[in-house]
């Protein structure tokens, strides 16, 4: 009796859970299906998946869309700079804070994850105006540097737990063979935290890469917006539903990729966890 | 030696100031100056289009307001976004972290697609949603057709009362994979010998749910609490592609109204007072989340 109610509650939980996973799944596939099907597919029937399979979307994306690729592009570079100079920043901040503590570093850690609570929209309108007057607005630079401090705090969070637990006899011992703090840093330290790094590469990566609000706000010319947003200008001039999913697509898989590769570390710690437990 | 070991401990502090300068400069430059910028535009009348230069203006900006209609219904909008999407974000993403928790077994397929919205590029989702939701050739208005439920379909996103749905529907699927990771891994926290315990004690179900778990859970409340809370007040992505705050004011949130003042109307003094108010918002409810999961402890 005992057994067969709790197979019920077993395959209700498993029925529940693939409901939910569709919802949340089924879009993203809509919209790769999508992509490849001819425009008059799309609007004369409304199907799930495609009838006829074809790659002319994308075909426009690449050969003719010199756009599209701009855009790409454009979020590449923005990404790319971003996360990398976060890396830079916050492992040596990360350091600092946990290893090499001075007067005051305690408080300013504080106020360092203060700033996640502040609105976007607080801060974005004198950064206009700053930009507008250096001339940094629409260029590379001036979208890359706002969007450090949307991803820099937690990532000197994520850094300096690791670094906080790394035994202090390393950092000794380091010392006494003549090693300078940045020789230290660099050559012992960083080696043992790759995995705060590559917390703070995926996370900063799908963050920038999706960001929408800055780039909304301090990009207005076509030919420096990321895709986030000049996407959704389209909507007027061309229209097209294959096209755009075809963009789409080709802008989710980066992200997607990336969060697959990581999952599967994390399921392997959950795992790993799950067995010392 | 007491003063090499001094010198050395000297020296790693100026090292350790080193490290942090350059976050320093820029979080000085991108968040410190134009924080405390704001807070001086917010008492200007300054119009980036035709003024020189900020004008001092008082509490005039703060008076405007409230003779703004626009600006009545965003606060008012906004405040009624984030009482429902922060109860559906709570009860989703803690229901979903027990379904995932209690699902020991074969659970990747179910995580993944749960986590999935959360890398993808928010904007673009709501791109995809809008196409969803059309009229004429959207997935959803033919699937109820489909199976003979057309008289449901529906404009979806140019009806004030559907348009607020679909606004909080989307936002929620966007984001509360986040909350699920939160409560899974504060979940995996409890020790298995409570759970143990409990169920010999005859805890089951709901009063499992009760009295051991939502009790153990009180730091995890507060940090999902927090992020919540965020996560509605500055509710902007999915109203301003979706609808753009429209029809009409129907789904104007503050986020937008700071956004349509500032880099549409260029009228920085007045869209940083809403901005100082949006701030201000954002500290009270964080405060608020605190004070009340500290007392559940």
């Amino acid at each position: 009796m005992a057994r067969r109610r709790r197979l019920l509650t077993s395959v209700l939980q498993s029925l529940a859970l693939l409901f939910i996973s569709l919802l949340f799944v089924l879009p993203i596939v809509f919209c790769i299906f999508t992509s490849f099907k001819e425009s008059i597919e799309i609007i004369k029937e409304v199907t799930f998946f495609p009838k006829k399979w074809s790659l002319v979307n994308y075909d426009y994306v690449f050969v003719r869309g010199a756009k599209y690729l701009k855009y790409y592009t454009n979020t590449i570079i923005i990404t790319m700079s971003s996360v990398i100079v976060t890396l830079l920043l916050s492992s040596l901040a990360g350091y600092s804070f946990a290893k090499l503590p001075f007067k005051g570093s305690n408080a300013l850690l504080a106020s360092i994850l203060f700033v996640l609570a502040f609105p976007l929209a607080a801060i974005l309108i004198p950064i206009y105006i700053m930009e507008y007057n250096l001339g940094l607005l629409n260029t590379y630079i001036g979208l890359i540097l706002p969007n450090l401090l949307l991803i820099l705090p937690f990532s000197i969070f994520i850094t300096r737990g690791t670094f906080i637990n790394l035994s202090r006899e390393l950092e000794d011992s380091a010392e006494i063979d003549g090693c300078s703090v940045l020789q230290t840093w660099w050559k012992i330290m960083l080696p043992l935290a790759q995995n705060a790094l590559v917390i703070v590469f995926v996370s900063g990566f799908y963050s920038v890469w999706g960001e929408y609000t800055i780039s909304k706000s301090l990009a207005t010319k076509d030919s420096i917006m990321p895709i986030s947003v000049a996407l959704t200008l389209l909507k007027s001039e061309d229209w097209n539903y294959g096209v755009l999913a075809a963009a789409i697509t080709m802008s989710i898989i980066p992200p997607i990729t990336i969060f697959a590769i990581f999952q599967t570390r994390l399921v392997e710690g959950m795992v790993e966890g799950a067995i010392k437990g | 030696m007491q003063n090499t070991i001094r010198g050395r401990k000297r020296e790693k502090e100026l090292w350790g100031i080193l490290f942090v300068l350059p976050t320093c400069l820029v979080l000085f430059l991108f968040v410190v100056y134009p924080i405390a910028y704001t807070g001086i535009l917010s008492f200007c009348d300054y119009n980036f289009a035709f003024d020189k230069r900020p004008k001092f203006n008082g509490f005039n900006n703060f008076k405007a307001m409230t003779e703004d209609i626009q600006f009545v219904r965003a606060l008012s909008n906004t405040l009624v976004f984030t009482v429902i999407m922060f109860t559906l974000f709570i009860v989703l993403a803690l229901s979903f972290a027990l379904l995932l928790f209690y699902k020991k077994k074969r659970s990747w397929f179910y995580r993944t697609s749960i986590f999935m919205p959360i890398v993808v590029p928010a904007s673009l989702i709501c791109l995809l949603f809008t196409w969803m939701l059309a009229d004429n050739f959207g997935i959803l208005n033919k699937f109820l057709i489909n199976i003979g439920l057309s008289k449901y379909a529906h404009n979806w996103l140019t009806d004030a009362k559907t348009a607020r749905w679909w606004v909080i529907i989307v936002s929620i699927w966007g984001k509360v994979g986040f909350g699920t990771i939160l409560f899974l891994s504060g979940l995996q926290g409890i020790s298995s010998e409570l759970f143990e315990a409990a169920e010999i004690d005859g805890a089951v179900g709901f009063k499992k749910l009760l009295y051991i778990i939502i009790p153990n859970l009180s730091e995890t409340f507060a940090v999902v609490g927090i992020w919540a809370v965020l996560q509605c007040l500055k509710l902007f992505v999915t109203p301003n592609v979706l609808t753009k705050g429209g029809p009409g004011n129907a789904t104007i949130v503050l986020y937008q109204k700071i956004y349509n003042e500032a880099f549409m109307n260029y009228e920085m003094g007045y869209a940083s007072s809403i901005a100082f108010i949006l701030t201000a918002l954002v500290m009270i409810f964080s405060i608020l989340n605190l004070k009340i999961s500290r007392r559940e402890e």
